[in-house]
């Protein structure tokens, strides 16, 4: 029997290969698609940026303790709280935002978590700088001090000559 | 000036030379504290709400100072409580906030934010209690500073 060929044969309520392949394709599309309904930030999500606002805070604390400059780091970070803070307060009315603002206060917490080792490796040399400044300054104020006390009186004749070698006394009157 | 003198005006004249230049690397040793204040809608120590209805909005502002020696991340707990209610410099009030303020502070830096608040429960002598929490590096929580804080409220139904 010759079955005529048209194109939206498959289409029909005969079993052909096409038709099951089909099927099988939006069956899987239909299951594997995300849900266009935005859920809610869950609390483990705000547990998440809580955290690693913690862990960058301890980063930027450890900064300040070598040395490193964290007014930027330490304001970077109550901008982040402050994203946390609002995503709570609108979770409920608007939980994309939330969401939204919750991902942006976790970047804000990576990159200041990051930029804190090196401010804090900044602070350490800073402070490595200073340190032998103070000492060389120290060793060198002691050495003038005992170059003027060995040969203080010797230099001071010679400055006296220098400025006074000239001098012709005169008899007055 | 004789000899002896010059000497001694020269001694004294180094140490302090020599201190001036150590003093940048001498460690800090001063008192290591931490401030919590309350302020008026103002943002003065005037001016203060002593009566309020229930749910009414009202705004007040918190000043918190970080002299620690080094950064601090603080936590405002404000808190609704009652003249029965416990508190004290060891020991915190046993109620759940009703806002929780975060910040961080760098040493020596502070800062005045507001707090908008209503009030849930009408009586007598309620009373709006804030406390000052900071986070322990060690032990990565928030402890309570002993700092504590409060308003004393009416607060009508109406």
């Amino acid at each position: 029997m010759h079955r005529p060929e048209c194109p939206y044969q498959a289409w029909g309520l005969g079993a052909s290969p096409m038709k099951v392949v089909l099927i099988v394709v939006i069956t899987a599309l239909l299951l594997t698609a995300e849900p266009q309904v935005t859920s809610a930030a869950s609390q483990a999500t705000f547990g998440g940026t809580s955290l690693a606002v913690q862990s960058a805070f301890i980063a930027v604390q450890t900064a300040g303790k070598d040395g490193g400059n964290i007014t930027s780091l330490v304001a970077e970070l109550n901008g982040a709280l402050a994203l946390v803070q609002k995503a709570s307060a609108e979770n409920s009315s608007n939980p994309s935002q939330a969401s939204v603002d919750l991902q942006s206060a976790l970047v804000i917490a990576q990159q200041v978590q990051s930029a804190a080792a090196t401010v804090g490796r900044q602070g350490i040399s800073t402070r490595q700088v200073q340190f032998d400044f103070s000492v060389a300054s120290a060793v060198v104020i002691m050495g003038v001090a005992v170059a003027l006390y060995v040969y203080g009186d010797r230099i001071y004749r010679r400055l006296w000559l220098r400025v006074y070698g000239d001098h012709v006394v005169r008899e007055v009157g | 000036m004789d000899r002896e003198t010059g000497v001694l005006a020269l001694a004294v004249v180094t140490m302090l030379a020599v201190l001036a230049a150590v003093s940048p690397i001498l460690p800090a040793n001063g008192e290591s504290f931490s401030e919590l204040g309350i302020l008026g809608p103002g943002q003065q120590i005037a001016g203060y709400p002593t009566t309020v209805g229930v749910g009414q909005q009202f705004t007040l502002y918190v000043y918190v100072g970080n002299h620690q020696g080094e950064a601090e991340y603080y936590q405002v707990m404000t808190k609704e409580g009652s003249q029965a209610t416990v508190i004290s410099n060891s020991t915190s009030a046993d109620l759940p906030p009703v806002l929780v303020s975060p910040l961080v502070l760098g040493d020596n830096g502070s800062t005045i934010f507001p707090v908008n608040l209503a009030m849930s429960t009408a009586g007598l002598n309620q009373r709006l209690i804030f406390e000052l929490w900071m986070f322990n590096s060690t032990t990565a929580s928030f402890g309570y500073t002993g700092l504590w804080n409060q308003i004393w409220l009416n607060v009508t139904t109406t």
